[in-house]
């Protein structure tokens, strides 16, 4: 699997949603019903089991939409082509 | 060297004085960090405490002389419009102002009282203010003093039952020594006040058999005015309508800002914003 | 029965946010489910629940004592009310409140005490709550739970949802609180989880500070000291057995919680150890009797010894203190 992968399957399992109901480039939090504060944790934890990685609060906080968790992830040394 | 605020009106002065106080409301809530800081119910304060610093008689360092009119935060997360005000007015110092909400702080979320910084009252646990300051006045009273008690409560706090119990009782004593100022900016922590729990202050205090006094709670002059009317020897209540978050536009009557933390790119446009209105 | 969400995911909701999150899961299993809160909905993470419920989460206002009457009344015709709002407040505040319909009458409410201990940081005194236990043990017919992390809160709550006893379920530990496990062991009120058993000295932690008793034990054993941790995730009724259980098979007996040193879970294992032959010594350790320095969440516990390291080092020394004065005796 593929970073882009864990990392869509992560927000799926997140926000209890399937892939195919998900437009991945207009995602953003509160931005759909599922997506909300509890949700964001949820995200947070899955991405933090498929990277094994300790995300920062400020980074947390800064998660708003897909394309910036992407960016994020690459201070945790995770790599999206 | 002559003070430039010496060639300004007093109007003007106290204008800047709360703007540099708003200003370090926006610093020392940012340099808390980690769990952020009450924003919203402090910069809706600013002109309110300014106000009635400018008429109480409290000199700094002077926090045990019996006549001193006392000002008592009811509502104490509006600690950081307290701090800043205080230090304006000389009864904190540089150094310790810049120590607010760290840890260790004799100027925490809450505040402490601490008579040396003119900090008269340990507030954050609502609803305990006013009856404090009906026993204030009472004790004026018995010790024939001529001293005002202000007391600062947040719309929201009435919600507390013990308001009303102290309303009643000041009076029932006729205690036209308090002044109780109620930083109405529609807004608690769970949204509107008008959902949470809607009340009509003026109303309700006018029943309790206060004088309502009704302003705009940025403007000194007005609220000055409110503080500086002949005394009618009932418990005065100045309502003042303010905004929450006054002063920084995304914060603006945004109850999300009741409390929160300061991204850094949001912390410079707040602080832009703050400083191009007038130069400090 | 629902399914445990990810523990990871609960832990970094914090205990607030896993309460918000566990009330949605039995309202949605128990329609008698509501909410009441004085002004806290968001704070108590049960913003997904005012969404999902709106007409059954009830806002009174900041009006605590309000708070638990009104939860009282609905209670009385078989709604089964979650009253939440911070901790101090709702055992203090309202203290005969809980007294009165709780106990008194005997309404099953469940009064929520949120940021319990230190978890309000910076809010300073006003906003910690040290004494709720010792202020709310007295009083006949409530139980006392708290739960040891967020999984365990998310089972308390599930759990008072059909629990016909009045509760004061108390949440310490900030958000990011750290899991325990206890995947051995099964949640049940009443009953203390045995997670570990140890010759020297057992550590019996509740609510934040069974992190910190797991993590002290972790040290100790590293020291060479047998170390046993026990969970009293309900303070009331105490499990007088598992207590018991510990006289003669342990050398020493130390509880470990946030809050006052003075009539919370020290003080109640130090009721059924003192009426016992041959009870082990007991060490209680807490916050001291004064009201600390305000700061972070981790400046006030360090400042109370209230850390995996401080408390191994009490210990370990208590320990050695101990067994150089039997030693000097014999």
């Amino acid at each position: 699997m593929t970073n882009e992968e864990a990392l869509k399957k992560a927000f799926c399992e997140g926000l209890g949603v399937n892939e195919d109901e998900i437009d991945w480039g207009t995602l953003q939090y509160r931005g759909i019903e599922q997506w909300d504060s509890v949700a964001h944790m949820q995200v947070v934890a899955e991405i933090e089991d498929a990277f094994d990685i300790m995300m920062d609060i400020d980074d947390v906080i800064a998660m708003s939409d897909f394309k910036a968790t992407k960016e994020i992830l690459q201070k945790y040394d995770v790599r999206f082509p | 060297m002559i003070d430039a605020d010496e060639q300004l009106s007093d109007q003007q002065a106290l204008a800047r004085l709360a703007s540099r106080a708003r200003c370090s409301v926006l610093r020392l809530g940012h340099a808390a960090g980690g769990t952020g800081a009450h924003y919203g119910p402090a910069l809706s304060l600013v002109e309110v405490m300014t106000a009635i610093y400018s008429m109480a008689r409290v000199a700094p360092g002077v926090g045990t002389d019996l006549e001193r009119d006392r000002v008592i935060l009811s509502k104490g997360h509006g600690s950081l419009a307290l701090y800043t005000v205080l230090h304006e007015f000389g009864h904190i110092p540089d150094d310790v102002l810049e120590t607010a909400e760290l840890d260790g702080t004799r100027l925490p979320g809450q505040p402490i009282c601490d008579r040396e910084l003119g900090i008269e009252f340990s507030s954050g646990s609502l609803g305990m203010g006013l009856g404090y300051g009906v026993g204030l006045a009472l004790s004026a009273r018995m010790m024939q003093s001529g001293r005002r008690i202000f007391v600062v409560m947040g719309d929201g706090e009435t919600n507390e039952g013990s308001v009303w119990e102290a309303a009643m009782a000041a009076t029932h004593f006729g205690l036209g020594s308090i002044t109780a100022v109620i930083d109405v900016n529609d807004l608690q922590s769970d949204g509107a006040t008008s959902d949470i729990m809607s009340f009509d202050h003026a109303a309700g205090w006018a029943g309790f058999g206060w004088e309502v006094i009704e302003v705009d709670g940025h403007s000194i002059p007005a609220l000055q005015a409110a503080i500086a009317q002949k005394p009618s020897g009932r418990p005065r209540c100045i309502l003042a309508r303010t905004v929450k978050g006054k002063g920084i536009s995304f914060m603006e009557a945004v109850p999300e800002w009741h409390h929160g933390r300061l991204t850094e790119p949001q912390y410079a446009e707040a602080h832009d914003e703050l400083r191009g209105g007038e130069p400090r | 029965m629902t399914n445990l969400p990810n523990p990871r995911g609960l832990s970094r909701l914090g205990p607030r946010g896993t309460f918000g999150t566990a009330l949605l899961a039995a309202a949605e299993l128990n329609p008698r489910v509501v909410g009441v809160t004085a002004d806290l909905a968001i704070t108590a993470g049960l913003e997904r629940f005012r969404v999902k419920y709106p007409e059954r989460l009830l806002n009174v206002g900041i009006a605590e004592q309000n708070l638990v009457g009104i939860a009282a009344g609905l209670a009385e015709d078989g709604w089964q009310p979650f009253a939440a709002t911070f901790a101090n407040f709702a055992a203090m505040r309202s203290n005969e409140f809980v007294r009165h319909h709780l106990g008194y009458m005997r309404q099953k409410v469940s009064v929520v005490g949120i940021g319990a201990g230190f978890a309000m940081g910076q809010f300073g005194t006003t906003h910690y709550s040290l004494e709720d236990v010792s202020a709310l043990r007295a009083i006949p017919n409530l139980t006392i739970l708290s739960p040891g992390d967020c999984t365990e809160v998310f089972q308390a709550v599930l759990a008072l949802a059909n629990d016909p006893q009045p509760c004061y379920l108390r949440l310490s530990g900030a958000p990011s609180m750290r899991p325990v496990d206890q995947s051995d062991t099964s949640f049940q009120i009443g009953r203390a989880r045995v997670l570990s058993t140890g010759s020297d000295v057992t550590i019996v932690g509740t609510g934040s500070m069974l992190s910190v008793a797991a993590g002290a034990a972790g040290i100790l054993q590293e020291r060479g000291i047998s170390v046993g941790v026990v969970n009293v995730h309900t303070i009331k009724p105490l499990d007088e057995d598992a207590i018991r259980g510990l006289i003669g098979s342990t050398g020493a007996v130390v509880t470990v919680e946030e809050h006052s040193i003075l009539g919370g879970l020290g003080a109640a294992v130090a009721e059924i150890l003192s009426a016992e032959a041959g009870s082990p010594p007991l060490r209680r350790i807490g916050v001291p009797d004064r009201f600390p320095k305000v700061g972070s969440y981790d400046f006030v516990l360090k400042q109370c010894g209230l850390t995996d390291l401080l408390v191994a080092d009490e210990v370990g020394d208590w320990i050695s203190r101990h067994r150089r004065a039997a030693a000097a005796t014999t």
